[in-house]
């Protein structure tokens, strides 16, 4: 049975996916790939790599669904999931570097930005990409939840499962930070 | 692209009180703005059809079956720590001779018990 759910609500697509189906899931990770995007790849940069982590956020998803009761948005729950997974993949990289290279921090992160998009667009993008990645994830994190996500400090915290208090002297830091790398950008 | 417009756009997003969905909308007009790949979806469909894991909920046999399994997991691991640390304090060690019982045997009492003679 071929079904459209370009119409469904949330609810329905959950209770679908969770019977398989796949067509309904799929309208899910098309209406929060953008989502998932703009925190992985603002905090992983614009990379192949980055694209495996969003592919591995929304496989797990799947697997989780018959957890997802339904008391917070979907869109929470699976930036939780961006989250976690991306935090887990740059301590995994750090790792991986601290054994085997010297190198710093920044050369960890290549930047694939696509031919087709315009220059003016490429350079702001580039530009935006160069300023995060200088930042330590933890401030980065951060900004990538406001900046990008458009989420307010209660809403990162909670998504963060960080108090208050810490976002806001994180945002603090972050914006010190940000002030001295843009000033060399 | 004014690098000036973008770079104070990032500043004033972290500033507490300012409005971060309006900043973010600028900024993805702009074009700071992030997709995957066209064939993302298929490839995640695909990973999905590849793994064999059914989303068949837990019925309350397994989780019945799960919770006994655990159980006796954590008994069999008790009573294994307890026979060593027993068999330590009696033979002085752990070593096979040991758990078999043949700590304190020589080779020529072996072969007595095994010959009889």
């Amino acid at each position: 049975m071929n079904v459209s759910y370009r119409q469904a609500d949330e609810d329905m697509l959950v209770k679908a996916s969770l019977k398989g189906d796949t067509t309904a899931f799929g309208e899910i990770v098309n209406r929060y790939r953008r989502l998932v995007a703009r925190t992985v790849k603002g905090m992983l940069g614009d990379t192949v790599f980055a694209e495996d982590i969003g592919q591995e956020v929304f496989v797990k998803l799947y697997y989780s669904l018959p957890e997802f009761r339904g008391e917070a948005r979907l869109s929470t729950y699976i930036q939780k999931i961006a989250v976690n997974l991306t935090l887990n993949e740059i301590k995994r990289r750090k790792r991986m570097f601290s054994l085997f290279l010297s190198k710093g921090n920044n050369e960890m992160y290549e930047y694939e930005i696509p031919d087709e998009e315009s220059s003016d667009k490429r350079e702001a993008k580039e530009l935006v990409n160069k300023a995060l990645m200088q930042l330590d994830p933890k401030f980065r994190i951060v900004v990538v939840m406001r900046m990008l996500q458009g989420y307010s400090t209660k809403e990162t915290a909670e998504i963060l499962k960080l108090p208050l208090g810490t976002v806001l002297s994180r945002l603090s830091r972050a914006q010190e930070q940000l002030k001295e790398i843009l000033q060399k950008l | 692209m004014n690098p000036t417009e973008i770079k104070k756009l990032i500043l004033k997003s972290q500033k507490t009180d300012c409005d971060t969905k309006e900043i973010a909308r600028q900024l993805e007009a702009k074009g700071v703005s992030f997709d995957f790949s066209k064939d993302f979806n298929n490839k995640i469909l695909s990973r999905l059809s590849d793994r064999t894991v059914s989303m068949i909920p837990e019925s309350d046999f397994t989780r019945t079956l799960n919770t006994v399994f655990y159980r006796i997991a954590i008994t069999g691991i008790a009573a294994i720590v307890f026979l060593m640390i027993s068999i330590y304090l009696m033979e002085g060690s752990v070593s096979i001779n040991s758990l078999l019982g043949m700590g304190n045997l020589y080779d020529e009492s072996v072969l007595c018990l095994l010959t009889g003679i």
